[in-house]
Parts: C-alpha cells; sequence; structure tokens
C-alpha cells in the first residue's frame, strides 16, 4: 500500500509541467482551437519530450514505462489543457499493435514512438456508441491483402493522423464479440471529412470503401477492451487535472471578486459549495489512482474497477465543470475566460469511451458478492 | 505507487482474522449481522475479550499498553472485526479520551485511568454538547467554579451516546467567561457515580433509548481529574475530534453492510430489477471511492510523504454513506420494513409475522441513522471546515 510518486516519476511531472509553462499557455491553445483546432504540431513538441515513446516497448525504440507514468503525464496534460491525441496515438495505438506480426509492428513503433509518425484508433461508428462489439464494418481478404469496408467517425486528430486503427468484423453478426479483426490503415486509403471539436480540438469522419489494410490480429475485441482500459485510465488522470486547475482558477475568483461589499469567498452558500468540488476532485483523484494502478490485473477485475472509476470521474468531472463555471457567474460562460474551455474539455472527455450511464451499467452487470477496493 | 499490501501486512490481516474467528461469540455477532439490539453485556463482552488480548485500545503506542501498531495495521484490525461482524467498539474510552489522556494527562492520571480503560472494565461517556451547544460546541456553559481542591459543577450535557451505562464521563466545562469562548474551556474527568450526577434517557426517533441528558447539580469534583491546564480543553478536544473523524468515515461497516444489501435485494427480488441494481451499483462505486480515499490516507501517514487534509471529507463522505445503504435496504425491504415491534429486535423473538425481524430493523436503523449527518460535527459545520482548507481563509 503505497500512494507516494518515485523520484522518477516526480521529475517526469516536472518536464511536462515546465513545457506546459513554456510553450503551451491559455492564448496558444486559444489561437490553435480558432483556427480548426489542429494538434499534430502540438502532438510532435510532446515527442521531442520523448513522451510519445512513453509506452512503447523499449525494443522498439520507446521508454516501456507502465500505467502510473501515464497517469502523471495524463494528470499534467490535463492542468495545461493541452490538445493532442496523447490519450489514442501514445497510450491506446502502442498497446493495440502489440498483437500485430513482427514484422507490422517493426514498421509502426519505431516511428510511433518518435513521434514521426501519428497513429490512432478508430473506434466509433454512427450506431456503436460506447458498445466496443458492435461492429459493422467488414473486412475481407483477398490473398494477402484486406480491404475495408465501411466507414468510422469521430476520430480524434483523424485527419492529422499517418494511419488509423481499425475495428472490422471478420465474420459473426453485427454486434458479436468474436470475429472482429484489427487492422492498420494509411490515410490515404481512406476518405476523410475532418472537422474542428467542442473542446477546440480536431476529428474526423472516415470512408473506408475497399480500402486497403494490414492485418493486426483477427480476434481483436479483448485487445480492444483492454485498449480502451488504459485510455479510459488515462482519461480519469487528465480530468483530476483539468479539475484541479479550474477548481485553483474558480478559488481565486471567488477570493478576489467581490459583491455585495464583500469578496464571493465570504458567502457560506458559495463556501459550501467549493467544498462540495473539493470533494467530487477528491473522489475523482481517489478513483482515477484506482483505474490506473488496476490495468494490470486479469481481464474481469480490470473491467469492473475502471468502470467503477469512469462513473466516479463522470459524476465528478460533471459537477465540478458545471459548479465552477456557476460559481463565476456570468464570466464563467464565455468565449475569452479560461475557465469555459476547462469545462468544455471536461464534458466531452465523458463522451468518449463511455460515459458514466453506459459504465454504470457495466458496474451493474459485473457486480458479485462481495464489495470494496479488494472485491 | 501500490494498491497491495505487503506479505507482513497480509500475514497480519491473516492473524488478526483467526483471532477474532476463534474469539468472536457467536451469540454477539448473529445480532450485528442481523442488526438486532446489542445490550450493554453484548458490548462489554467483547470489550473486555479484545482487553484481555491487548487490544482494546488497538490505536495505542506500546509505552501506553498498546500493539503500537502502525496505521495499515490499526485500518486491518479494524476491518477484520467489521467483517467478521463484532460490535462497534464503544469509542469513548479507548478513542476518544484514552489519546487525550496520553497527549496531555499528567503520568498519575494515565497509571490511574488508562488501565480501566484498556481492559474494558470501566465505562465511558462523553460529555460534549448542550441544549444551547450543538455545532456551536465553544459556547458550552456547564460551570466548574475552582474551590480549593475542587471544582464545583453545575450545568447540563446531552446526546450522550449510551450514558445510561456510564461509570466515567469526560467533559468541556467552562471555567472562564473571558476572552474568546474557545479560550475559557477545560477538559474535565467526572466519576459517574459523584452525588448530584443524574442522567434522563431521550428516546430517539427509533423507540431506543440510545442517548442521555446528564445534569450536574454542585458536584464536587476533585481538581486532580483536571486534565492539562485549565482553560486550555478546546485543543485537547479538537485533537479528540481529529481522531474521530477517521474512525467515524467506518468504511469497513460499510462494505459489510453493501454486501448485507445486495443479499437482501436478491432475496427480496429486487436485485433483477435495473432501476433498482443501478442503485445498488452506484453505491458501490461510492464505497470503492470512499475505500480509495481512507487508504491514500493511511499510506501519507504511514509514509509521512505527503500530508493529507481530507479529515471532513471522510466524515461527510462516510456518513452520506452510511445513510444511503440504510435507506436503499429499507426500500428493498419494502412493505415488509412497515411493522414497528420493539421486542422483535431481541434475538430469539419468537412471533408468526410475515415480516422478519431483519427486515423490521431496516426502517429502524434508516430513521436511526439520520443521527450520522448530524453527530461528530454536523456536515454543513464540515463543509465550513473544508471550504477554509480550499479557500485559504
Amino acid at each position: 500500500m503505497d500512494f507516494d510518486f518515485t523520484e522518477d516519476q516526480q521529475s517526469l511531472r516536472d518536464a511536462v509541467q515546465r513545457w506546459v509553462e513554456k510553450g503551451f499557455g491559455f492564448e496558444r491553445r486559444h489561437a490553435l482551437a480558432k483556427a480548426g483546432g489542429a494538434t499534430r504540431a502540438v502532438y510532435t513538441e510532446l515527442a521531442e519530450l520523448g513522451l510519445s515513446g512513453l509506452a512503447v516497448p523499449e525494443a522498439h525504440g520507446g521508454l516501456g514505462q507502465g500505467p502510473v507514468e501515464a497517469m502523471v503525464v495524463s494528470e499534467e496534460l490535463g492542468r495545461g489543457l493541452v490538445n493532442a491525441p496523447y490519450t489514442a496515438a501514445a497510450l491506446m495505438a502502442p498497446v493495440l499493435l502489440s498483437a500485430a506480426p513482427s514484422a507490422v509492428q517493426a514498421e509502426w513503433l519505431p516511428r510511433m514512438a518518435s513521434g514521426e509518425a501519428l497513429v490512432v484508433p478508430a473506434l466509433q461508428e454512427r450506431a456503436a456508441r460506447y458498445r466496443l462489439n458492435q461492429v459493422a464494418t467488414r473486412a475481407t481478404a483477398q490473398g494477402d491483402t484486406w480491404h475495408l469496408e465501411g466507414g468510422k467517425c469521430v476520430v480524434p486528430a483523424g485527419d492529422e493522423a499517418d494511419a488509423w486503427i481499425v475495428p472490422a468484423r471478420i465474420s459473426g453478426a453485427e454486434s458479436d464479440t468474436q470475429g472482429i479483426g484489427l487492422f492498420i490503415v494509411q490515410r490515404s486509403a481512406g476518405q476523410i471529412t475532418a472537422y474542428p471539436t467542442q473542446d477546440g480540438a480536431r476529428a474526423a469522419d472516415l470512408q473506408l470503401k475497399g480500402a486497403d489494410a494490414s492485418l493486426i490480429t483477427q480476434d481483436g475485441f479483448a485487445l480492444l477492451q483492454q485498449a480502451v482500459d488504459i485510455g479510459i485510465a488515462a482519461q480519469c488522470a487528465e480530468a483530476v487535472g483539468l479539475m484541479e486547475k479550474l477548481v485553483a482558477i474558480t478559488v481565486e475568483y471567488m477570493n478576489t471578486r467581490k459583491q455585495f461589499g464583500s469578496t464571493l469567498a465570504s458567502f457560506q452558500a458559495l463556501r459550501h459549495r467549493i467544498a462540495d468540488v473539493k470533494m467530487q476532485l477528491e473522489l475523482g483523484r481517489s478513483m482515477s489512482y484506482f483505474a490506473s494502478l488496476k490495468l494490470g490485473d486479469p481481464p474481469v477485475q480490470r473491467r469492473r474497477a475502471v468502470s467503477q472509476a469512469r462513473v466516479q470521474l463522470g459524476q465528478s468531472m460533471r459537477y465540478v465543470g458545471q459548479q465552477c463555471i456557476q460559481l463565476h457567474g456570468g464570466i464563467g460562460c464565455t468565449d475569452d475566460y479560461i475557465a469555459s474551455h476547462y469545462f468544455k474539455r471536461l464534458t466531452m472527455l465523458e463522451l468518449s469511451l463511455g460515459d458514466s450511464l453506459h459504465h454504470l451499467g457495466e458496474v451493474s452487470a459485473l457486480m458479485q458478492d462481495t464489495a470494496g477496493v479488494f472485491a | 505507487m501500490d494498491l497491495n499490501f505487503t506479505a507482513e501486512e497480509l500475514a497480519f490481516r491473516q492473524e488478526i482474522r483467526q483471532w477474532v474467528a476463534a474469539s468472536l461469540p457467536p451469540d454477539i455477532s448473529h445480532k450485528v449481522r442481523h442488526a438486532l439490539r446489542l445490550s450493554r453485556d453484548d458490548l462489554q463482552r467483547w470489550a473486555k475479550i479484545l482487553g484481555k488480548k491487548g487490544w482494546l485500545g488497538w490505536g495505542w503506542p506500546q509505552q501506553f499498553g498498546g500493539p503500537g501498531w502502525n496505521a495499515i495495521q490499526k485500518h486491518l484490525f479494524e476491518e477484520e472485526c467489521a467483517l467478521a461482524c463484532a460490535p462497534r467498539v464503544v469509542p469513548f474510552g479507548p478513542v476518544m479520551v484514552a489519546p487525550v489522556i496520553m497527549a496531555f494527562g499528567n503520568a498519575e492520571q494515565q497509571k490511574r485511568f488508562l488501565p480501566g480503560i484498556a481492559s474494558g472494565e470501566v465505562w465511558w461517556s462523553q460529555g460534549y454538547s448542550e441544549p444551547n451547544s450543538g455545532s456551536d460546541l465553544a459556547s458550552v456553559k456547564c460551570r466548574a467554579e475552582r474551590r480549593g481542591d475542587t471544582y464545583l459543577v453545575n450545568g447540563q450535557k446531552t446526546w450522550t451516546t449510551l450514558g445510561q451505562y456510564g461509570e466515567w464521563i469526560f467533559c468541556l466545562v467552562r471555567t472562564s467567561s473571558e476572552g474568546k469562548p474557545q479560550m475559557g474551556i477545560s477538559f474535565l474527568l467526572i466519576d459517574m457515580k459523584s452525588p448530584g450526577v443524574s442522567v434522563r434517557p431521550i428516546v430517539l426517533m427509533d423507540g431506543e433509548p440510545e442517548v442521555n441528558e446528564v445534569f450536574f447539580d454542585n458536584v464536587e469534583v476533585p481538581a486532580e481529574n483536571l486534565i492539562g491546564e485549565e482553560n486550555k480543553g478546546w485543543t485537547y478536544a479538537k485533537h479528540l475530534l481529529s481522531h474521530e473523524r477517521t474512525n467515524i468515515a467506518d468504511v469497513n461497516r460499510a462494505k459489510r453492510e453493501l454486501e448485507r444489501l445486495k443479499r437482501m435485494a436478491k432475496a427480496e427480488g429486487v436485485w433483477s430489477d435495473a432501476r433498482f441494481r443501478d442503485q445498488i451499483a452506484l453505491l458501490e462505486v461510492d464505497v470503492v471511492a470512499l475505500e480509495m480515499m481512507v487508504l491514500r490516507v493511511l499510506s501519507a501517514e504511514k509514509s509521512g510523504k505527503q500530508s493529507l487534509d481530507v479529515a471532513g471529507l471522510l466524515k461527510i463522505r462516510g456518513s452520506e454513506i452510511q445513510q444511503r445503504y440504510t435507506e436503499l435496504m429499507m426500500l428493498a425491504a419494502g412493505p415488509l420494513a412497515t411493522p414497528f415491534v420493539f421486542e422483535a429486535m431481541e434475538a430469539g423473538w419468537q412471533g408468526n409475522l410475515v415480516s422478519p425481524p431483519e427486515l423490521m430493523a431496516t426502517a429502524s436503523t434508516y430513521f436511526n441513522f439520520r443521527k450520522t449527518t448530524i453527530y461528530g460535527g454536523s456536515n454543513e459545520v464540515q463543509r465550513n471546515i473544508v471550504s477554509q482548507t480550499v479557500l485559504g481563509a
């Protein structure tokens, strides 16, 4: 039982913080968002810090770091409100490639580690919502090559990526867990419609019309679940960073803004609200730790823990976001003020990889007789 | 970072588990498991069993005869006791007054009072609240006037839990009315058999006389029963409350009761109702999050590397969860929670109602547990304290 960070983890945190302070102020972010939300340049800067290779095995030129390091980086990217497809490209994509033939790994992983290649999972389909087994895109083999027919939507940095990792159905009905293959598809093989997102980044819809694809694995559902759980844990950590900073901004505002001749911080109704906000932040942080520390567990335990964490973080993100806007009053609703951007990022986070209700359903389905952290 | 207990900690847990299994009388754990009424004898029997083993003061350092366990070990001990359905140790002696006597009492007082607390022989009560001093505890008026070698105590305490069994009571008394209200309070130990002490039970909404009013009418208390310095009692009381709050979160009992709620929901046919089951799932998330928060505090305490100022949060969350599981149990029982049969709460009751005692008890417990967000510093007072930390003013 130990919740302290090692010195190495602390210096990793410091390194990301220093980069944010020097290179990623609110003005830069705001300008990037207004210009359409391109994130590749920012991702390249993170790569220069070595962060794109964080989860890539050392044998492929990465740092081979674990969930706690990923959590530390994600918290800091959240705190800095950094727009980059970090979770998708640096944390989820490498694990999806772990099942690929060694030639495919050798082709992609070193370039992903260095940041030269940006590869993102393309998971979403029109009717799938958060069900990973709901895959309508189909894959057919012709000799050694595969072709994909279908489409994916809301792919993070989809138009900036060099390739996508695409789940496609090889066999079975549309919602079977069996028969889902994972493929790597070069950007040039698909048709792209790209657009800015609510939280200042960029995403794309892909049309795949017989697109050429390289096979990662023919039976990818379990790996897909694992990658998504890794992504959720990282998002939980990002949310903690976001919330922590948003609360700090709000506290500062409460201590300076005066109405009725007194600071906002002097009114008990508002003091109790910030106490409740602090509660949600600390519960969220506790469950973010829980999610990351359970990633190495056997699949069922990992699944349950990650969904439990996501239910908590979903509640925390929404409460902290909404209340911090409310505590600011009118200024909190403006585009020029930083708080609204934190709120929007927190809100959009919940809508990717499963919202609170979806994961409550998972927790409910996976509940057992015993209860608690060690159940 | 590591979520796992060490091999030594797991071995320690195993040792505790085996001892509790062998030592906890089954008639007592039966009552706890089914939420039946515990008598004074039940509570004291278990306290003395713990006392004989040297574990009634499980949080005590070795120099005062305790086991000298670290934060994690204390937690594991509490967890094993809770999961085995041991009664909650009545905290007033071993958990509340003893740490104050250790920290601020003199050697004579330590020698005189601690052994009786450690063995479970002496029943202690708490004399804090007064009719006009609830959340505003610093306004206490119960007066202690120094007359040579004695204090003359006049006034009233209230909400004294299980005070009907009390042999000694620790009180916050007013010894000065000068300066800020906090400045004139003293911490006094009073023998409840002294002439002039009278106890009157207060029946709570579940029908149980769980708390009492305690009256002091010209009670003479030897001055040697004063803890520390006169007028410094508020500092000592705050020390005590900081011990009370982690204890009050009681996440171990919450885990046990959540498991009971699941069994009840299955037996009553609501487990298969997605609307009901989702409520249990939400509570489960709340319980895991509280447990993680508790574990973070314990780990910080053990390593000393970070300080976590979340005692107020633990009290708020712990008490809300306690209320929620009693509420869901009552809802699981549904109409069968309606009968109010006082004697059915006794073990061995032979009635022929359709409602088993365990289901009837759910409503009583729900009513009783409204106290949890009120006592130990109401949750609103806790929010005041938390906001002070967050806002820095």
